[in-house]
């Protein structure tokens, strides 16, 4: 677990100040995210910038109540689109971090005169990683400048897209330390005992808190749903306080009808889990399979 | 006369001395490595010098094992066993194993727990035809524990030939006789919660809470709240309530018992039948793990007592506590 440190956040749960980063493994994430992210900010009185050459209609996530309205949020400036020649580069089209900051702070700016509560940046960096070389110190002097702007505001937050699948390590890692907040999907289930949250690199679910018969009916049927999924399916156990038999059972049960190919892999799991698999028998659990163990890769493909 | 037969079989060895263990033993080893077989011979180190010598070079065909370490936990012994028994049959052949078990430092609880394994061997490992042969001292053990012997293998083995035991029991109605005496009843300092609502992250907070002032040592802590979160979830499922939870210390254990006032239907199978891989849980609910959850409660507890009648159910968990740095069996302080 490399990201410990950082505070992971919901994306319902961001707020005003939040500099985050959504390092997405896949379209589906990115989409699920940053749909959640501009309809919260529609629905809420909030204003959203979104800095894209992609057209208002082809915003990534949007949900069709959105899409319906999407004339009216833009006339009204609560949704605002703007390309990134005109938000971010220069008249020579290269990246201007400074150009970039002064349109953060004029949209940040008129929040309140246009009669919204608060403004939600993003953008998705991506595209500077697409084949050109990067000039990381300029990237991450704006990002720590766009911090500085935002995190001491009572109206902004931003969230800063990347794509992981095309981010090489050492240029993540400097690009995560530049922001506070790590943003993800909302969970599927959150009582308080028990959270769910969906994982896509690699496809899963990560499970924190307690699992027992009490909310076996959620675990079933969030597992069945990933297991829909082609190929292995990773459960992240690292946060798992207790793990009941009857989950286990559940577990062995739906691995027993995938192929060999295609495992339920256990990654992270705590010593307290770990115990009572090993008591019971890995080779009574067909079809499970120990991944990654703290931290670091044993079979798993993350 | 019954001949040795190429199916399951498992068979008492009485012996009075190394010649009448080496007539029966010898002859059974020799025929599994002239099969093929996979041969185990479970014994202690003077038994082990003994068959070795007579065995000559066909003690290279057979795997020798201590018992005091391979008889340490009726459940575990059993499911290691059958998974060797299981691996065997997979691969097309047949594991024979000369099982000497380790009677002397046992309680009579231990006892009752291993004699009733005896009985389950008969069900379980049925279907992988294994050979199994138990040699019993009659010299240096108690006369009823070889008498029971007697009710827990089909067959006495006699030399070469292998004669029906006339007290053979059915392994199930052996199985009730072993829990016809009622438990004896929970201490006055037992602490005692009568639950109408189980909230069950709430139990293990108070078990593990308790556990932890039993000095339990961390890792049977974590077994125990997987245990009794299981039994309680049956209760739940299953039982009537109010559902009763107790906890106190014995000497050297720690005793966790949920009982209610429901009773078990027939054919539960007491968790005492290892599940076989792969297939369904042939004993479970509307949504599963009935027989592999009550088979794990017993992997995980020294010893699980289980009554059921028209008196309603009591589940009763044992743990082993470790002996204190002053020597003192550890009880519960808190």
């Amino acid at each position: 677990m490399d990201e410990t440190w950082h505070t992971k956040r919901a994306v319902s749960g961001v707020r005003p100040g939040d500099h985050a980063l959504l390092p997405y493994g896949d379209l589906e994430e990115r989409d699920r995210v940053m749909g959640t992210y501009v309809d919260d900010a529609l629905t809420g009185n909030e204003k959203v910038v979104y800095v894209t050459d992609a057209p208002a209609d082809r915003l990534p996530g949007l949900r069709p109540r959105t899409r319906a309205r999407l004339d009216r949020y833009t006339r009204s400036r609560q949704l605002v689109v703007l390309s990134r020649a005109d938000a971010c580069l220069d008249a020579r089209g290269r990246f201007a971090p400074g150009r970039l900051l002064d349109t953060l702070g004029r949209e940040v700016g008129s929040t309140d005169a246009e009669g919204f509560r608060a403004t939600r940046w993003t953008t998705d960096f991506s595209w500077m990683l697409d084949g050109r070389p990067l000039d990381v110190a300029a990237m991450l002097g704006c990002e720590h400048r766009l911090g500085d702007t935002v995190g001491p505001s009572a109206v902004a937050m931003a969230i800063c897209q990347i794509d992981r699948r095309v981010c090489p390590p050492a240029q993540y890692a400097a690009l995560r330390d530049t922001h506070e907040v790590l943003v993800e999907v909302d969970p599927r289930f959150d009582d308080g005992n028990l959270k769910i949250v969906q994982t896509f690199r690699p496809a899963g679910l990560r499970l924190e808190g307690e699992l027992d018969h009490a909310r076996h009916h959620v675990f079933e049927d969030e597992l069945a749903r990933v297991a829909r999924l082609p190929g292995a399916v990773h459960l992240d156990l690292a946060r798992l306080a207790f793990l009941d038999l009857g989950s286990l059972h559940l577990m062995a049960g739906l691995a027993a009808d995938r192929t060999a190919d295609a495992p339920l892999v256990l990654d992270d799991l705590p010593p307290g889990v770990l115990n009572i698999i090993e008591m019971v028998g890995w080779h009574r659990l067909p079809g499970l399979v120990q991944g990654r163990t703290a931290g670091f890769p044993n079979g798993g493909t993350r | 006369m019954v001949a040795v037969s190429e199916g399951f079989s498992h068979r008492v060895l009485p012996y009075a001395g190394a010649e009448e263990l080496l007539a029966g033993a010898v002859p059974f080893l020799r025929r599994g490595v002239a099969d093929g077989d996979r041969v185990m011979a479970v014994t202690c180190l003077g038994t082990e010098v003994l068959l070795r010598d007579a065995l000559g070079g066909d003690a290279a065909g057979v795997e020798f094992v201590r018992a005091d370490s391979w008889y340490a936990h009726p459940s575990r012994t059993m499911a290691d066993c059958l998974g060797d028994a299981e691996d065997a049959a997979g691969g097309g052949r047949r594991l024979r194993l000369l099982g000497e078990p380790a009677w002397t430092h046992r309680d009579p609880l231990e006892v009752r727990e291993w004699q009733r394994a005896e009985a389950m061997t008969n069900v379980a490992f049925a279907r992988t035809g294994a050979a199994l042969l138990c040699p019993y001292p009659v010299r240096a053990l108690p006369a009823a524990i070889v008498a029971g012997a007697r009710k827990t293998h089909p067959e006495t083995v006699r030399g070469e030939t292998a004669l029906p035991n006339p007290g053979y029991l059915d392994p199930w109605t052996y199985n009730a006789a072993c829990d016809t005496e009622p438990l004896p009843p929970p201490p006055p300092d037992a602490e005692e919660l009568l639950i109408d609502v189980v909230d069950l992250y709430w139990l293990r907070m108070l078990v593990g809470d308790y556990a932890r002032t039993a000095l339990l040592p961390d890792d049977d802590v974590q077994r125990l709240l997987v245990a009794v979160t299981e039994v309680m979830t049956n209760a739940i499922r299953h039982g009537e309530g109010p559902i009763a939870l107790r906890l106190w210390t014995d000497p050297g254990a720690l005793v966790c018992e949920v009982a209610d006032r429901g009773r078990w239907r027939a054919g539960t199978g007491f968790g005492l039948i290892p599940p076989r891989i792969g297939e369904p849980d042939d004993a479970a609910g509307p949504d599963g793990g009935g027989r592999f959850g009550l088979w794990a409660v017993r992997m995980l507890c020294a010893l699980v007592q289980i009554r059921t009648g028209e008196a309603g159910t009591v589940v009763r968990l044992r743990l082993k506590l470790p002996l204190r740095v002053d020597g003192r069996l550890s009880t519960h302080s808190g």
